[in-house]
């Protein structure tokens, strides 16, 4: 199990993302490697952006691999928030009609074999996983 | 991530390379801002180089195609690379943005 703790966060995207990246458990085959990666980025710009109504706050990732499947979660004590909760995009619509926005959850959901969210003693957890090889 | 921009009259060559992610979606909007502003213009966006983007980068792409709508030209991105492809195609960006 690797764990990281960040607390502040505001701004600091880039960085977490690139020490979650630097898990033995993340894949480095390239094709998925790219996929972990976004999913990381698009899970963790959403906490820092909307977690905390004000103010900073922490939050907490892991990362284990077992029997060849990767599972990656993502803690903070921020506002009670299912992000699986929101319906998936329309991807039928036209261009003109369709929203900007909204497709960070809706990408992992399609590149991850499962995602799955719990309010757990005061915590929002998301946890995605992935088949590895 | 780096943009380059060509024209010749209403003829856009464009050359995205690199990433667009989270540390530079505002730069890159910046970059194509010419794009917005080039009335009915053609555009090609060579995407050979463009090794990654996130949705902050799609979010740029669905607002210049949804500027080019608007002002009658035209948006094609040409030689993606086939992993930001599939993010183009589970989003159903393929369907709204011309890739060749």
């Amino acid at each position: 199990m690797f764990k990281l703790r960040f607390e502040p966060i505001a701004g600091k995207s880039a960085e977490i993302i690139e020490k979650v990246m630097s898990s033995e458990d993340i894949s480095s085959e390239p094709a998925l490697e790219f996929k972990l990666r976004l999913c990381i980025e698009e899970v963790v710009e959403n906490i820092v952006n909307y977690a905390y109504e004000r103010g900073n706050g922490f939050m907490e990732v892991g990362t284990s691999r077992e029997d060849g499947v990767l599972e990656i979660y993502f803690k903070d004590g921020g506002v009670e928030f299912n992000p699986l909760d929101a319906p998936d995009p329309d991807i039928t619509l036209s261009a003109d009609d369709r929203p900007i926005g909204g497709l960070g959850i809706f990408i992992c959901k399609k590149l991850m074999d499962e995602m799955s969210y719990s309010y757990e003693n005061g915590f929002n957890v998301l946890r995605m996983k992935k088949r590895v090889n | 991530m780096f943009v380059k921009i060509d024209n010749e009259g209403d003829k856009y060559d464009v050359a995205v390379s690199g990433r667009i992610d989270t540390t530079n979606a505002d730069q890159f909007q910046k970059d194509i801002a010419p794009l917005m502003e080039c009335g009915k213009c053609d555009i090609v966006m060579d995407c050979t180089e463009l090794e990654y983007t996130s949705s902050q980068g799609l979010r740029m792409f669905l607002m210049l195609q949804k500027s080019v709508n608007q002002r009658g030209g035209t948006l094609e991105l040409r030689n993606m690379r086939p992993q930001v492809k599939e993010v183009f195609d589970i989003t159903g960006f393929s369907s709204i943005i011309r890739i060749v």
